[in-house]
């Protein structure tokens, strides 16, 4: 199998020790780029494809230094945010000398073989847990070439392989070569219902509706939704993610991933309002109940992943 | 279903670990007493026959107690929890403190005040005869600035007795004290009168045969004390166990055992005997399942619960030895610790899996006891069986802090590589917090100093001066270096010239226990001190070592990268700019709190915000974010502050480069350079018993106290501070999670640091749930041992109950941690030894 090690991609994360994606414990690399916006995402930095700077104000002591690094004149304490994010070309030269962190670049071009050099920091973990690698996002189908060219590399290591997606590429390429080498899909499915999915995530089901099937030819998959209250998180909604589920070949996993708000305060830094507002996290009655439902379509369901 | 949970104790063991957790420990005086007339009775005999007739007094005249539901009896202390005097060691510490020892932070002891003025008297005997002023008189003066200074401490052989040794419980299990009488009188047989050294062997077996002489008395003491209480007792079922107890006192450790009962019993007289004569710590049991196990397996009419109670019973008894120290060392080994390290598993002299059924049944006793004694060691090799590992999982999640794991794969070889045979070397155990040894042939001298890395780096940023005391040698201005060698050069020349005055610092208190403390009861149990007639103090044993332990290795390694990278690749600052902070604390007071720190400063910034958005609220309403960021950097006066900002600015750079534990490898490096340095410096070095000097790397909790010695340091820590704990990252650096931290700690040279490495790594509850989590916890054993760590230990407990049990002491009681190589009571440890607990990086999922 030839593989690409110069390939580039933009990668805004690599956290090792995952232990709720995918069997046993796993590195998971995060790439950038999402066709989708969800109100809920977790990993706003990760929607646009390019690197981002995020500013913490709570660590900022002020003490200038950055101002003279700035190449653009972007960044001033008359700025709401402090960056001007319409001057800033996420150079990152301000990130590199800020003493507290205030500053931080998030997403850097890195090769396979400089992925494959971290990844293969945890080999012996993988080898002792039954773990292995997981893609994941943004949605790592839009940088697919780049998606390939790593999982191809993971498994000439003997790796288990596994992705988070959303499903949604317009690439028949993407369909065709990512899910080849993956061991097991991990795919979001949000609503069954098309104007809630557009209202929520920007776009619509049908395509990943459709990309869901050839997905599921290909590769092992396991359902999970992300369960957000007032989207998707009463009976209804379940029983409609899982009758299309059932249609789907060889599913039988539904993974209850409950709303949470760990990504909230990412919104602040990266200058952006925060659409859930104030929604609760769900009971443990609440999820209880979705899980009878998923249970009562005949799928086995994992609370969290 | 992998985890199997854990049955409960039996009621007689719930009411034996009430009266350990209930006891208030006291200081008492029978012992000092008991050995200061020996002494006096003896002047003018020679040191080894004076030990013995101190012993015989003490066997033959110490309190004999058994306590209420006891199966296994034998006690040092008519108090539980309590300890006896050694002033043949040193006694002035316990002199100044008997008014304040009751009191003080760290491990209390209440001294009364019949016993503050029978301890006085005794000691008034002692000056100028203990083994701690024959070794003051030995050392130089440059030692002792050294050790004044913070650099190292000898403290523990200084103060007190060795100990730190596992001895051959086996043999006395199976030809019991009468054995060993008769292999000594064997030995006397053989002996020509002419021999060079007859005189002196003469003695030493003579000693031997005193002592044995009384301990088998010691014994039957307990059998006539348990008679008479069954002659007394009401209760038809205590007056049977009791009678029971008299057969078995009357019969073990006299004779070999014949049955497993008998085999626990003669363990404890065995192991309490060590420690009433003389107070060093660490008298480890080591292998217990190996030399139990026959005991177990071919008696006839055990049951397995009753086999159960009995191990529960000796866990018990196990916390009922109790040590006090001065007010310093007590602060260093917090938590009332004595270190008797237990372990089991492993690889049997022939390299064959070891694990057996009284392995299992010691992890379900420390399910049943949950008391801090024995710290408890697994091994582990690569033929450990899945389900043991998964058992060793199963009680770490218990949140215990044991059992401690040690790699076999790593262990052997790196003994090996000090000259133990391979087949001894496969038998190691593990002696106190982390040192392996082969037992019963070693006089390992483990624990021998505390050596500061630290201290010595802050020493060479300050060209040999600690303060203005010019103490290590002048090794450059270091802001005339040009590159981070200088900086290695000039460090290891401060490194070289400390570790010289360590040796000679130690070699003084080792000739002074030779001369002045040789034991024969503990040297009758360690080969080959009966074969060559002389003591362990006097290089008996067949292996002798001497183990000084480092510490501040991830500071020195992450204060060389900090300058590397900073001063040198960056270029964001001068070696000038550089040393101004660091003399200048980083601008802060010392002992003050880091101002820099996310939290104070997060905090004072919310706080901020909060009035700004209180202020634009109650004028306008509504919330304008332009105008709120506005005026929250305006309060913080953005630019016109630099000048004041300097050293804050220098502190955040150094503070936010990649430290230790993140698995990058330049990083990691320069820690085990730092680490190699010392290591290999040291084992240069030979100490008077013939053996060679091996060091460590663990700190016990050291790195709080000796932190306070050192000055701020180019990683960005304040002047003060508690220092990395063993081969740990420090605290809250390893932010790439639990398997890059390993990773990085297993760069450590570990086959190097032979005399033993300590990893803590600390995980909340939630990360170790069902069998994936028992699954993924031995997985990361596993792959930690692949890559040749030495040893791991875990925390598994959560932030907010541990600041729960600062706050309400008495409700967690229970709650057992393991401190840098030892479990103890949380709710006993000292303050801010809780607090580096705390704050040491909890790994969340």
């Amino acid at each position: 199998m030839e593989i690409n090690y110069d390939l580039e991609g933009i990668v805004f994360d690599i956290q090792r020790f995952s232990i709720h994606d995918g069997p046993g414990i796993r590195t998971i690399v995060f790439l950038k780029g999402c066709p989708l916006a969800c109100w809920w995402c977790c990993n706003p930095e990760a929607q646009s494809i390019k690197p981002i700077m995020m500013y913490q104000i709570g660590r900022c002591i002020h003490c200038g230094l950055c101002l003279s690094v700035c190449p653009q004149g972007a960044l001033s304490a008359q700025n709401p945010g402090f960056i001007d994010r319409n001057k800033c070309i996420a150079c990152g030269e301000c990130a590199k000398i800020c003493p507290t962190e205030a500053l931080v670049l998030k997403g850097k071009t890195m090769t396979i073989k400089e992925v494959m050099d971290i990844l293969r920091k945890d080999e012996a973990i993988y080898r002792h847990s039954n773990g292995g690698v997981t893609i994941s996002g943004g949605e790592a189908l839009v940088q697919h070439e780049f998606t390939t060219e790593l999982l191809k590399a993971c498994q000439v290591n003997g790796w288990h392989t596994a992705m988070e997606t959303t499903g949604y590429t317009t690439s028949e390429q993407a369909l065709n070569e990512v899910f080849t080498y993956l061991d097991l899909v991990l795919m979001d499915v949000k609503s069954g219902d098309d104007e809630t999915h557009k209202k929520y995530t920007g776009v619509s089901n049908a395509l990943i509706q459709q990309n869901a099937r050839k997905i599921t030819e290909k590769a092992r998959t396991v359902v999970r939704v992300p369960t957000i209250p007032g989207v998707n998180a009463d009976e209804k909604s379940f029983r409609n993610i899982c009758d299309f589920a059932a249609t789907l070949s060889g599913v039988d996993t539904i993974h209850i991933l409950p709303y949470h708000t760990y990504g909230e305060n990412k919104y602040d830094l990266l200058g952006r309002p925060y659409r859930m507002g104030k929604t609760p996290s769900l009971t443990q009655n609440q999820i209880e109940i979705l899980k009878d439902v998923v249970e009562s379509k005949g799928f086995h369901c994992i609370i969290g992943g | 279903m992998i985890a199997r949970g854990f049955s409960n104790p039996t009621e007689r063991i719930e009411k034996l670990k009430r009266v350990i957790l209930d006891a208030t420990p006291y200081v008492e005086s029978e012992r000092a007493v008991l050995v200061t007339e020996a002494y006096k009775e003896t002047e003018g005999l020679s040191p080894i026959l004076r030990r013995a007739k101190a012993a015989e007094k003490i066997f033959n005249n110490l309190p004999v107690t058994i306590r209420d539901n006891e199966l296994i009896v034998g006690a040092i202390t008519k108090n539980p929890r309590s300890t006896e005097i050694c002033p043949e060691f040193s006694f002035d510490w316990v002199e100044k403190e008997f008014d304040t020892m009751g009191s003080r932070i760290a491990d209390p002891f209440q001294i009364p005040k019949q016993t503050a003025q029978e301890l006085h008297d005794a000691f008034l005997y002692w000056p100028g005869k203990t083994t701690s002023d024959l070794a003051t008189s030995y050392m130089s003066q440059e030692a002792k600035d050294c050790m004044g200074a913070g650099v190292f401490t000898v403290g523990n052989y200084f103060y007190g007795g060795v100990g730190h040794v596992s001895v051959d419980y086996g043999k006395i299990l199976e030809k019991g004290f009468r054995g060993i009488i008769t292999e000594v009188v064997e030995a006397m047989e053989k002996m020509d009168r002419c021999d060079s050294d007859y005189i002196k062997k003469q003695q030493f077996y003579n000693a031997i045969i005193i002592t044995y002489t009384a301990a088998i008395n010691f014994a039957h003491r307990y059998a006539e004390k348990a008679m008479e209480l069954a002659s007394a007792e009401m209760n038809s079922a205590r007056k049977g166990e009791l009678l029971q107890i008299a057969r078995n006192c009357s019969k073990v450790p006299e004779n070999g055992a014949t049955n497993f009962y008998e085999a626990c019993q003669s363990f404890w007289f065995l192991q309490c005997m060590l420690q009433i004569e003389s107070s060093g710590h660490s008298i480890s049991p080591g292998r217990f399942d190996q030399y139990m196990y026959p005991y177990y397996k071919n008696d006839p009419s055990i049951t397995k619960e009753f086999a159960q109670e009995l191990i529960d019973c000796i866990f018990i008894k196990l916390n009922d030895v109790n040590k006090t120290r001065d007010e310093i060392s007590a602060q260093a080994f917090a938590g009332y610790a004595v270190f008797q390290n237990l372990c089991v598993g492993g690889q049997d002299e022939e390299g064959m899996d070891a694990t057996n059924d009284v392995s299992y049944m010691c992890m379900e006793t420390v399910a049943h006891v949950k008391l801090p004694a024995p710290s408890f060691s697994i091994r582990v090799w690569q033929g450990t069986p899945d389900e043991f590992m998964f058992r060793a999982c199963e009680v770490t999640r218990l949140g215990l802090g044991v059992p401690a794991m040690y790699n076999d794969e790593v262990i052997i070889p790196a003994l090996v590589n000090r000259g133990v045979t391979l087949n001894d070397a496969r038998n190691y155990c593990i002696i106190g917090c982390v040192e392996p040894q082969c037992p019963h042939k070693t006089e390992g001298w483990h624990d021998a100093a505390f050596f500061n890395v630290a201290k010595v780096l802050e020493i060479t940023l300050n060209n040999g001066k600690a303060g203005n005391q010019q103490l290590g040698p002048v090794t450059g201005d270091i802001t005339t270096f040009s590159c981070i060698d200088d900086f290695f050069t000039a460090f290891t020349k401060q490194i070289k010239y400390f570790v010289h005055y360590l040796a000679e610092a130690d070699n003084s208190v080792d000739i002074a226990h030779a001369e002045r403390c040789p034991l024969p009861f503990l040297s009758a149990l360690v080969d080959d001190c009966i074969g060559r007639g002389k003591s362990v103090q006097e290089g008996g044993a067949i292996y002798n070592f001497t183990g000084p332990q480092a510490f501040g290795v991830a500071d020195s390694g992450d204060s060389m990268y900090a300058i590397q990278k900073n001063v040198f690749e960056d270029k964001t600052m001068t070696l000038t700019e550089l040393k101004n902070a660091l003399d200048a604390n980083f601008g802060q007071p010392v002992g003050g709190k880091n101002t820099l720190s996310i939290d104070t400063n997060e905090m004072t910034t919310e706080m901020k915000v909060y009035e700004v958005v209180k202020k634009i609220l109650s004028t306008n309403g509504s919330i304008d974010l332009s105008k709120l960021s506005d005026e929250v950097l305006g309060m913080g006066s953005v630019q016109n502050t630099c000048g004041a900002n300097e050293y804050l600015k220098i502190q955040g750079l150094l503070n936010r480069t990649p430290a230790f534990g993140n698995d990058i490898d330049e990083v990691d490096m320069m820690a085990r350079k730092c680490a190699q340095i010392y290591c290999k410096e040291v084992e240069k070095y030979t100490n008077p018993r013939g053996g060679q000097f091996q060091a460590g790397i663990y700190p016990v909790s050291a790195n709080v106290l000796f932190g306070k010695d050192v000055a701020a340091l180019p990683d960005g820590r304040l002047a003060t501070m508690p220092l990395a704990d063993g081969v740990s990252p420090r605290a809250g650096k390893d932010v790439n999670g639990p398997t890059a931290a390993a990773n990085s700690v297993a760069k450590l040279d570990h086959f190097s640091a032979s005399n033993g490495t300590l990893y803590n790594q600390k995980f909340l509850p939630a990360a170790l749930e069902g069998d994936k989590g028992l699954q993924t916890f031995a997985a990361l054993v596993r792959s930690f041992f692949d890559h040749k760590g030495m040893h791991v230990q875990f925390n598994v407990i959560d932030k907010k109950t541990l600041l729960a049990a600062q706050k309400d002491p008495d409700k967690y009681r229970d709650l057992v941690v393991r401190v840098a190589g030892y479990s103890a009571q949380f709710t006993v440890l000292a303050k801010e030894v809780q607090d580096d607990i705390i704050s040491r990086t909890e790994q969340s999922f």
